[in-house]
């Protein structure tokens, strides 16, 4: 007993004393990061929540249903283990140690029992699924591509260890306690149940039963302190990082609105900011200890990988590979971090080792045309930790963020990347730059300016009321934002015309803003320009709060999360509806009635901005449904996990000669259902559909009579055909 | 060497401009920005200074109070200093008026060489340099595709439909740049910050030694007779190809004496 007892303990504290020691030293190195923003209130309740809905239910991983439910026996399995762990330290100093009340009962070793084998049949479904899916197999394709594989193997090596172990040690325990103590053979009433411990019970020696008790339970104790150990030097870290950092994560989701940039806490005031302000992060610790931890919890799991337009078509972005490029240099730059600075701020030569110092050296995002910049099987290689491209290629179609099971936040650190590059270096796909001043002086990305906002009105049948100034008088429902595309797009202009004439053909009264009207800013304030951003959007609270304004239909998906989400945060409170939604309710209302039969089998494509971003999915389809001789399909990748047309983000004002055109995939995607029309519901989804479609249609290998459009103007023909040729005639 | 950078503030040219009852545009009611053709001309001094050939550059401008913006602007993509001119009596004045402006400031700041966009994005006379070259009595040599500095001459690629020519024009000389020198580049945030350090000088006419009768509305040596709207575009002529497509086309053109 003595010996066990010595034994274990000094096991338990050399293992735990490593582990915590590599917390504590990640926890000084997330202290030299910045302080979690002002804005980012984690409230107890959706804390909660989240953790039941996220941790305990496993709702996102529960998504991909095999892997899924795999992952959550072996969460459930370990919760339950722990009982089992419990029962096995406190056997270090009392053999017969029971936990109180349920120890008396079969039925709990029964349950301890049986999720532990539950736990290996999850491992046996795991090696399937890491065979079936090796990077060697699927190259690109595969999720596991750029993770750490030999880590994972060993992972469920590990775990299949520790169970085992606790069942053999169990298995020895019972033979003890019936051999030398007959007269308690039915004290631990739990082991009675314990029928996976019984078998093991069964093959194990009948003598010196003593001995190999002591022997399994230190091994099983080895196994799980030495595992403990390799998770807080690996990608397994999950398994403790993941509960605070679902804490910590924003809710209800980090989509929808960017964060305003913070710096040191505090929120940057772009009017005034202080002399020794960064904006937005150029070194690695710029990011919060939020940030830090997001990097330490991913689990390389790859499912962002795996839904990534930028990835899926050959470029060199994988948000998985990107955060854990962050976190390889945090933890290869910690030295630097924590080391002793002197009064210029450096490190005294020597004092850490050359490779921490290289490190530190490194820039954050790396030059335009670097050569050697590549991103592969083994991770990121270049002058900078992220490469110039891989961080351009993001679309901010939020698919990594809809998939991650440990709610990390890849949108908001590339933006916040790119911040700093745009603002503090200038440093960006230099094409974007006509986009960034044209929004800056003539209001709209295409440089037409304010005088041309009104042409697209000019044919309709009506008289449009425009804003002129005065307050929006009390018989207007809704303030139209027409937005640059609905006004300067020839395009996008037949869609605001359909709009117009179905909002005036249900006798809704509406108003646009005309002249007034500019940009939103939401192209420049994905690129990163701040700055930009908030002088526009500033502009158009100011217009749109004098106006009066209280609701505004969108047509634009991007202007949509805009004006709903983000103009909150400079003082813009409005009720905005997308005009998908509204429609939708005309129609339900029987304010509006479908009459015509338009007999297509039409395709809907979900915009990133208004469906993940702002979870409108329904709305477009019951547009679609209620129009009498439509057939509505699906594509494979739809609703949450829609496909990217490659225009978010700003991409649309970039150029794309990087791997296969996203736009195409997508349009290809559309096409392999056999539509007559591909619908969306965001201008810029039209254009990039269209411009993939008409390629096909150009090669001859889609038919011409395919049609891509916007959900108004499919209802337009329904409810007047009279119009659709009138409207869609280009002014 | 010192660079002197002429540059100008506009309306924004995709605005609806409105004039004024003295048919002036008037620019309270219209955004105003630095004429992108000479942010061409900032580009190419802030390049000679990043190649350490421009010991200093400096922007000058003669315009409303708003000016500022632009000089902001020029200073935020590179330059030490700028010089605005403001003055009510300068309100209207034509470019045989401004060059006179233009030319006091010159020789009041001191100047090797003097750069200007190849016109201005408002009034497009492109005659502004050449006025001002004439009234110093130094070179001109305008149209730069390309330019650079060497040994107190100033070179420069001049291209037409039939040529390029080089041209060389010892200092101190006025060029004026085309769109061809290259984009300017797009300032990051830090620089406008840093451009809000920098020193703008204002000088009024009577600091220039400027009679305000010699420049103005009143002086000015062309009068705005009407201002009115430009006639809305027509429809477009279509022509749908039954066999006769091609005919039509040429038609069309040969009516209206392009072939
Ligand atoms: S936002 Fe979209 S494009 Fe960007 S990394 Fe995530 S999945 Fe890829
Ligand atoms: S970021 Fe999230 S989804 Fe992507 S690999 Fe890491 S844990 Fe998985």
């Amino acid at each position: 007993m003595w010996v066990r007892f010595v034994l274990g303990l000094l096991m338990t504290v050399v293992c735990l004393g490593i582990a915590g020691r590599r917390a504590f030293f990640l926890y000084r190195v997330g202290q030299k990061f910045q302080p979690l923003e002002a804005e980012r209130r984690v409230d107890a309740g959706s804390a909660v929540r989240a953790e039941v809905a996220e941790v305990a239910f496993q709702r996102k991983l529960l998504r991909w249903t095999v892997p899924g439910v795999a992952h959550f026996l072996v969460f459930w399995g370990f919760m339950i283990l722990l009982f089992t762990i419990v029962e096995a330290f406190i056997g270090l100093v009392k053999a017969d140690f029971q936990i109180p009340i349920v120890g008396n009962f079969a039925w709990f070793g029964f349950i301890e029992d049986l999720f532990a084998l539950l736990c290996v049949l999850a491992l046996v479904v795991f090696t399937i699924l890491r065979i079936q899916q090796a990077p060697k197999n699927l190259g690109r394709r595969s999720r596991f591509f750029g993770s750490h594989i030999g880590p994972a193997w060993f992972v469920l090596f590990m775990i299949f260890n520790v169970v085992w172990t606790l069942l053999a040690y169990r298995g020895a325990s019972i033979n003890a306690q019936e051999l030398h103590d007959p007269a308690n053979a039915d004290k631990m009433g739990f082991l009675h149940g314990a029928f996976a411990s019984q078998w093991f019970a069964a093959i194990l020696p009948k003598t010196n039963v003593e001995f190999w008790e002591t022997f399994f339970l230190l091994l099983s104790l080895g196994v799980l302190l030495g595992f403990t150990v390799f998770v807080t030097y690996s990608k397994h870290m999950h398994i403790f990082a993941s509960i605070p950092n679902v804490a910590f994560a924003r809710r209800p989701r980090a989509l929808g609105a960017l964060e305003p940039v913070f710096w040191q806490g505090k929120k940057i005031d772009f009017e005034d900011p202080g002399d020794d302000d960064v904006m937005g992060v150029g070194k690695v610790e710029d990011f919060t200890w939020k940030g830090l931890l997001d990097f330490a919890t991913c689990t390389e799991c790859g499912r962002c990988q795996s839904q990534c337009p930028a990835w899926n078509t050959d470029k060199p972005l994988s948000p998985k590979v990107l955060i854990m490029g962050l976190r390889d240099h945090s933890l290869a730059k910690a030295p630097y971090l924590l080391a002793a600075k002197n009064e210029a701020g450096e490190v005294p030569e020597g004092g850490i080792p050359e490779a921490a110092a290289a490190e530190a050296a490194k820039p954050l995002v790396g030059p335009q045309g670097d050569e050697s910049a590549h991103v592969g099987e083994h991770g990121i290689t270049g002058e900078g930790v992220i490469p110039f491209d891989m961080l351009w290629s993001c679309t901010t179609c939020g698919a990594c963020v809809e998939q991650c099971p440990v709610d990390i936040e890849h949108v908001d650190h590339i933006v916040d990347m790119r911040r700093y590059q745009v603002l503090m270096e200038g440093a960006f796909p230099e094409e974007a730059g006509i986009m960034l001043n044209n929004v800056e002086h003539a209001g709209d990305p295409w440089g037409l300016g304010r005088s041309k906002r009104l042409e697209w009105a000019e044919s309709l049948d009506f008289e449009l009321r425009v804003y002129e100034g005065d307050k929006i008088p009390d018989d207007v429902e809704y303030l139209y934002w027409v937005g640059c595309a609905g006004a300067l797009d020839d395009t996008a202009k037949r869609t605001a015309r359909a709009v117009a004439t179905l909002l005036h053909e249900a006798g809704v009264e509406f108003m646009v803003l005309g002249e007034a009207e500019s940009c939103t800013g939401d192209p420049a304030r994905r690129m990163g320009h701040e700055f930009l951003f908030q002088m526009l959007a500033m502009q158009n609270v100011e217009v749109l709060n004098e106006a009066g304004a209280k609701r505004i239909v969108v047509t634009c998906a991007h202007c949509y999360n805009t004006l709903a989400n983000e103009y909150p945060q400079v003082g813009g409170h409005y009720e905005v509806v997308h005009h998908t939604t509204l429609l939708a309710r005309l129609v339900a209302d029987k304010r509006l009635t479908p009459v015509q039969r338009v007999d297509a089998a039409v395709t809907y494509h979900d915009p990133c901005y208004l469906g993940r971003h702002n979870r409108i999915f329904a709305a477009p389809r019951e547009v679609l449904g209620a129009i009498p001789g439509t057939q509505v399909q699906e594509m494979p990748r739809n609703r949450e996990k829609s496909f990217c047309c490659g225009a978010g983000g700003a991409r649309m004002w970039m150029d794309e000669n990087l791997g296969e055109r996203i736009n195409q995939n997508r349009a290809d995607e559309a096409l392999a259902t056999k539509p007559d029309i591909v619908a969306a519901a965001c201008p810029f989804c039209i254009t990039m559909l269209s411009d993939g479609v008409a390629q096909r249609q150009q090669e001859g290998t889609a038919a011409t009579t395919v049609a891509v459009t916007d959900v108004s103007e499919v209802l337009l023909r329904s409810v007047r055909p009279d119009l659709v040729d009138s409207l869609s005639a280009s002014s | 060497m010192k660079i002197v950078v002429l540059v100008k503030y506009v309306p924004e040219p995709t605005a609806t401009w409105k004039f004024a009852p003295d048919l002036t545009v008037d620019r309270a009611g219209v955004e105003g920005r630095l004429s992108e053709l000479d942010e061409y001309a900032v580009e190419q001094a802030a390049q000679l200074a990043e190649k350490g050939v421009a010991s200093e550059v400096v922007f000058l401008t003669v315009g409303p109070a708003k000016a500022a913006e632009g000089l902001r602007k020029a200073l935020a993509i590179g330059g030490d200093k700028a010089v605005h001119v403001l003055d009510d009596a300068i309100h209207g004045s034509c470019a045989l008026s401004t060059s006179l402006v233009l030319a006091k400031a010159l020789e009041k700041e001191g100047y090797d060489l003097v750069l200007a966009g190849m016109a201005s994005t408002d009034a497009e006379l492109s005659v502004v340099p050449s006025m001002v070259a004439d009234r110093l009595g130094i070179n001109q040599a305008t149209f730069a595709g390309e330019l650079s500095v060497d040994g107190g001459a100033v070179t420069i690629r001049r291209d037409s439909d039939v040529a390029s020519e080089k041209v060389t024009a010892a200092l101190p000389a006025i060029v004026s740049v085309t769109d061809q020198t290259g984009e300017a580049r797009y300032p990051a945030f830090k620089a406008i910050m840093g451009a809000k350090k920098k020193p703008i000088t204002t000088w009024s006419l009577a600091d220039l030694g400027v009679d305000a009768s010699a420049v103005g509305l009143g002086a000015a040596s062309v009068r705005t007779v009407d201002v009115s709207p430009t006639p809305a575009r027509t429809a477009g002529t279509i022509v749908t190809d039954d066999g006769e497509g091609a005919a039509q086309l040429a038609g069309f053109l040969a009516d209206r004496g392009f072939i």
